[in-house]
Order: C-alpha cells, then sequence, then structure tokens
C-alpha cells in the first residue's frame, strides 16, 4: 500500500478505510493461530499493526523493516503500550534474514509486505523463512494477490484503475498485487493449510506449516 | 534488431525526457551484459529505465555483470538524495539477484552520484562486497574499466552540458504546455478558433524555457548565491528574470506580428501567461541543474564544515564530490575546501567520511550530525528538493 506509506502518519487510518476494516479482522484471525511466548517473526512490520495483534496474544516479537519513518511509528505506538519489553524491532530488509539464527522462530508473519517485493526477493525471504522457522511451526501470509481466474484479474485491474492512478499521481509508483504465491510458498517448501481469500480474489490469508525433510 | 532497437531507443527517449517530472520504473534484479564470466566486473544502477537504457549503451561491447536496484523508477542523484535508493535497495539486489554465484570477487561498481545516499562501509559490513565509486556518466564507464578503475578528476564532476539543458528545457515546457492547455480547453469548447491560440501559447513556453536553459551558462554567475549567505535576497536573480521577461516579450511581439491582430485583450492575456510561465520556470531555476543549489528552502544556509581534528586524510571525500569542492592538503594530510562556493549541498562527503569528520552547518552554529544526514537523508538537496516530481508528492502528501 504504497500511497499510505509516502505519509506514514496516515498509514494506519487509510488502511483501515480502504480495506472497510477488514484488515483488522484478518489479522484478528490470522494471529488466532498466536500462543503466548511464542517467538514471532514480523517481516515487513511497518507501523506494527500486525505486531500489535501478536504482541496482544502473549508472544514476543521480533519486527523488520527498511522503511525508517515507519519504523519511528512502530516504535512510538509501542512504547505506548504495555507490550514494549516483548518486542524488538529492527531495521532491516528480507536480504537480511540470513542473520537471523536456524529454527530461532515459532511463527514467520507479513502482512501486507510480500506485495512489495521483487520475485527475487519473494523467493529469497520463503527460502530462508525455511531454514530460520523451527519445525511443523507457521508461517501466515495476508497480502494483496492476483488471482488464476482471467476474469477476476480483469475484473480487479477495472476497479482498481483509479486507485492506480491515485497512487502514481502521489508517489510515482504502482502497487503490484503477489502473482502464484500458493505455488510459491509450496515450491519453497511449506504445506498449506489454509486459504481464504475475499470475494474479489484479490486479498489472501494464508497459513502453511514448514515441514522439514529428514 | 538493431534497427527496431535503435527507432526504440530513440522513442523512449523522446517520451521519458518529455515526462521527466515522473518516474519509469522498470524490473530490478539480474541482467547479463554480453557474455560475462567469473571475473567480470559488476556494476549497479537504479532501476529507472531510461537509465539502464542509456547505460546499457553505453556500455555496449564490454562483458559485465549488471544489478539493477530499486530507486522506485527514479535516477540514481534524485533517488539517492531522496532517501529511496538506499542501502536496503543496494543489500537487496546484491543478497537476492544471485550474483554472489555468478561472480568469485567481491567488488561492485556503484555510480558516484548514489554516495548521497548509499553507504559504503555499511554495504561492505552487511554483504562483504567492496563499493568502488564508479564516474558519474556512463559514457566514462568503458574507460575507467579499462584504466583499472581509475577516474580523471573530470569523471567525478557533474556538468550541464548543452544537450542535457536541452533535455531539462523540454522537459518544462511538457508539463508546463499541458497544463495551460487544459486551462484553456473550456474557453476552446466555448470558441473553437482559441484552439490556434493556445498551441502558439506552446510554441512561445517552448521558446521561454529553451532560452533559460541555454543561455544558462550567462545566468550561472549570476544565480550563484554566496555560499556564507545570510539569507539575504540574491538581488543579481532578478536580472536573470528580467532578461527572461524581454526574451518572453519577444515571442509576445512575434505572435501578434505573425497574426496580425492587434487586439488589446490578446496582448493581455499573452503577457500575463507569458509572465507566469517564466516566474515559474525561475522560481527555482538553480535546484533544477545539477551545478546549483536550489535557493527555495531555508537549509541552503547550511554549508559543509571540516573538523580538522578528526580528518585522517582517507581522501573519501574528494573522491565522491560530485563538484569538486573539497581537496587534500598533501602536507597536513588533511582535507579543506577551497571551492565550497560550488557546493550543492548533496551530501556525499558527509554520509561517506568513515570519520565523521564532516557534517552542515549554518551561521547560528547550528548542526546537522553526520548521523542525522545518514538516517533521515538530510543532505540538502533531498527530501524536500531533489526534484520537482519529488517535490509534487511531498506537497501533496503533506
Ligand atoms: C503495507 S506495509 C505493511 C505494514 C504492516 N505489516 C501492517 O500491516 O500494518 C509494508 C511494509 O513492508 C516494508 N517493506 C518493503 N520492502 C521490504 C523489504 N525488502 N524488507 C523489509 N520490509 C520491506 C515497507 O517498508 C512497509 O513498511
Ligand atoms: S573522508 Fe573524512 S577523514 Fe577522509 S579526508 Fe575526508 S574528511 Fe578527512
Ligand atoms: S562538498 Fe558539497 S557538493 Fe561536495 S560532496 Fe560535499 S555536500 Fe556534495
Amino acid at each position: 500500500m504504497k500511497i499510505l506509506e509516502s505519509a506514514p502518519y496516515r498509514y494506519d487510518k487509510g488502511i483501515k478505510i480502504l480495506t472497510l476494516g477488514n484488515i483488522t479482522k484478518a489479522y484478528d484471525r490470522l494471529t488466532q493461530q498466536v500462543k503466548k511466548g511464542d517467538n514471532i517473526l514480523d517481516v515487513g512490520c511497518g507501523t506494527g499493526m500486525l505486531t500489535l495483534h501478536a504482541l496482544i496474544k502473549g508472544a514476543n516479537v521480533t519486527g523488520i523493516d527498511i522503511n525508517t519513518e515507519m519504523l519511528e511509528i512502530a516504535r512510538i505506538r509501542i512504547e505506548n503500550s504495555d507490550f514494549k519489553e516483548n518486542v524488538n524491532l529492527l531495521e532491516m530488509g528480507v536480504a537480511e534474514l540470513d542473520n537471523f539464527d536456524e529454527n530461532e522462530f515459532d511463527v514467520i508473519m507479513s502482512g501486507l509486505c510480500f506485495s512489495e517485493l521483487s520475485n527475487d526477493e519473494l523467493n529469497y525471504t520463503l527460502k530462508f523463512s525455511k531454514k530460520i522457522l523451527k519445525q511443523n511451526s507457521l508461517l501466515i501470509i495476508a497480502d494483496e494477490v492476483k488471482s488464476n481466474l482471467f476474469v477476476f484479474r480483469f475484473l480487479n485491474f477495472l476497479i482498481r484503475i483509479p486507485l492506480v492512478i491515485v497512487t502514481y499521481i502521489l508517489t510515482q509508483t504502482t502497487t503490484k498485487a503477489v502473482k502464484g504465491l500458493e505455488e510459491k510458498v509450496t515450491r519453497a517448501g511449506f504445506k498449506i493449510e489454509s486459504i481464504r481469500k475475499n470475494k474479489m480474489r484479490n486479498f489472501i490469508e494464508l497459513v502453511a506449516r514448514n515441514i522439514k525433510e529428514n | 534488431m538493431r534497427i527496431t532497437y535503435f527507432f526504440y531507443y530513440v522513442f523512449i527517449n523522446v517520451v521519458e525526457t518529455l515526462i521527466r517530472l515522473f518516474p519509469v520504473p522498470a524490473k530490478t534484479g539480474y541482467r547479463k551484459i554480453g557474455s560475462p564470466n567469473e571475473n567480470s566486473p559488476v556494476l549497479l544502477t537504479c532501476n529507472f529505465h531510461l537509465t539502464i537504457h542509456r547505460l546499457k549503451r553505453a556500455i555496449r561491447g564490454i562483458d559485465c555483470h549488471l544489478l539493477i536496484a530499486n530507486s522506485k523508477g527514479i535516477n540514481v542523484w534524485c533517488a539517492a538524495a531522496g532517501g529511496l535508493l538506499n542501502n536496503h535497495s543496494v543489500i537487496s539486489v546484491i543478497k537476492t539477484s544471485g550474483i554472489e554465484e555468478k561472480a568469485n570477487h567481491r567488488t561492485i561498481v556503484l555510480p558516484q552520484l548514489a554516495a548521497s545516499g548509499i553507504e559504503a562501509k555499511e554495504i561492505q559490513k552487511k554483504t562483504g562486497w567492496k563499493v568502488i565509486w564508479g564516474p558519474i556518466y556512463a559514457k566514462d564507464i568503458p574507460s575507467f574499466l579499462e584504466k583499472n578503475f581509475t577516474k580523471s578528476e573530470a569523471m567525478r564532476q557533474v556538468k550541464f552540458p548543452i544537450i542535457e539543458r536541452i533535455e531539462m528545457a523540454t522537459m518544462w515546457w511538457f508539463f508546463l504546455a499541458v497544463i495551460q492547455f487544459i486551462f484553456w480547453i473550456p474557453f476552446i469548447i466555448w470558441k473553437p478558433f482559441l484552439l490556434e491560440e493556445a498551441l502558439s501559447m506552446c510554441v512561445q513556453i517552448f521558446w521561454i524555457s529553451a532560452i533559460s536553459f541555454i543561455l544558462f551558462p550567462l545566468f550561472e554567475p549570476l544565480l550563484k548565491a554566496n555560499y556564507k549567505a545570510d539569507g539575504k535576497f540574491n538581488f543579481k536573480r532578478l536580472i536573470v528574470i528580467f532578461i527572461m521577461i524581454f526574451i518572453a516579450a519577444i515571442g509576445v511581439v512575434i505572435y501578434t506580428f505573425v497574426i496580425k491582430d492587434y487586439d488589446k485583450w490578446i496582448l493581455i492575456r499573452w503577457s500575463i501567461i507569458s509572465f507566469i510561465m517564466v516566474i515559474i520556470i525561475n522560481m527555482d531555476l538553480t535546484g533544477t541543474t545539477p551545478v546549483l543549489k536550489s535557493d527555495l528552502h531555508e537549509e541552503r544556509l547550511y554549508h559543509v564544515a571540516i573538523d580538522k581534528e578528526k580528518c585522517r586524510g582517507t581522501g573519501i571525500c574528494v573522491e565522491v564530490c560530485p563538484r569538486n569542492c573539497l581537496e587534500m592538503d598533501t602536507k597536513t594530510n588533511k582535507v579543506s575546501d577551497p571551492r565550497a562556493r560550488d557546493c550543492v549541498q548533496c551530501g556525499a562527503c558527509i554520509v561517506q567520511c568513515p570519520f565523521d569528520a564532516l557534517f552542515f552547518r549554518n551561521n547560528q552554529d547550528e548542526i546537522i550530525s553526520p548521523e542525522n544526514v545518514r538516517k533521515y537523508k538530510l543532505n540538502l538537496m533531498g527530501k524536500r528538493d531533489c526534484c520537482l516530481a519529488c517535490k509534487i508528492s511531498n506537497t501533496l502528501s503533506k
């Protein structure tokens, strides 16, 4: 959601309005799997919306993001909450996931960040997520996706035109929904446990398990 | 193939010059140039579509690996100064593009103008790759590679040659002509014969912007404010504006002669529109050029200060300065700034100094520390003023 990130202070309100509050519901559903004391990595934590959902469940969260200003907001928000002991916010990109130890995390989650990665970055993220995630643990993703069905792609295209134009004028970038996320996740060695898509088939909530060989 | 590519190349050059105010992103990642092997040099550039094509053209015939880093479709300097082409973009493309398997050395050539936004030290620490600052212009890359990564002094400096000035003029012309044309549309619908006048106005705008930039070398000394200025208005700028109003007036006179209609209303509206155009182009003429700093913002009053105690004479700052402001004193082995007047506040020297010996300071002795320059890209051409596109998006997103 580039349009909102260019003004980090608007991000939270903006994203809720744009998704008609659905983003909060999606994050609620996804973090149901989180248990107290879980060690969680939040990839592209931004202003910390998803991070906070996991914190409420009693987890310890490491949030990483490359955007200094978004992180600054996350920091302020968490300073003002009861969880500041349980969070570690780091300015780093997905390309540095290899810095974490093998089997370090109980859950890796990511909200609306995969759609901002290049294909190379996405595959890299999945590859190293598999390494640093414990065996049989969960990878949780919520993001914008491209449907496999032409009809839906076309419909979404029409609906998105105004949004794309406004985004371009404001930030001169375009948002790009992820293509073939399910295949990529499977190919990286995860077993998909559940998928939930909205009616327009442009938003996915995906839960996959890290099955390790041997 | 050759010939179709040639036409494609000309086409994208024209189109992307016209819409230069807006970014055109290309795919990031690895590109093979020629048939490189594991010893071939590794170059990196931004993902502005036109830059990539121009670079490829400049280095055709050379075998090398090219990495395209994410700069959100903006050119190297604007993106680096504005914080879009940053450490993360570089680390990401190095680690995810597969270059580490393709090359057996760990040296990467970055465009020198990226030095405002990318920290060589950080890249080395996080990836193990050594950064070498390449030439500013792609055309110098072949000779740079041939001479074993050495740059002549000329290769380190930004210039504003006629061809680039015409590009700038074209960019301004297209932007302003389109906008003024939009204002005409309701009137044209009302009285269709006005179409002719609206189109003539587009020609007039071209005349104004072309002359502004063609005559730039004459204006340069007038526009160059004293670098330790106290913030007083530079009255010499008015001379430039008067000359340009005179040039615009010539256009108005020619138009009235051509149409042979001496209606006072035509004269009035032509004068008003022309005047507005002159003012818009001159408002930040200096900031539109690569060789003078913008004089719109308060921070122009900061200048680069040197802490001689901390300086250990590495010469890195001299190496990355695109305006050749700095010089090593071989006797004391310290840096000095004999040509500080030429500084464009790009911050490259401050960002790269390994001993934090450089920083921004103004006349009230307020300073901007190197950490803050790095973290928030507080080079003073950055965020606020790197280019009009950034400016527009900044104002809109406030
Ligand atoms: C739309 S925000 C999502 C924020 C947060 N997850 C939420 O839902 O509130 C996406 C975030 O991904 C971050 N991001 C983009 N590319 C990244 C990368 N390569 N590594 C880490 N974070 C990245 C951006 O900086 C941005 O803050
Ligand atoms: S980079 Fe820093 S230490 Fe090196 S010469 Fe310049 S000021 Fe001195
Ligand atoms: S001296 Fe000025 S122009 Fe040169 S690198 Fe430093 S800030 Fe940039």
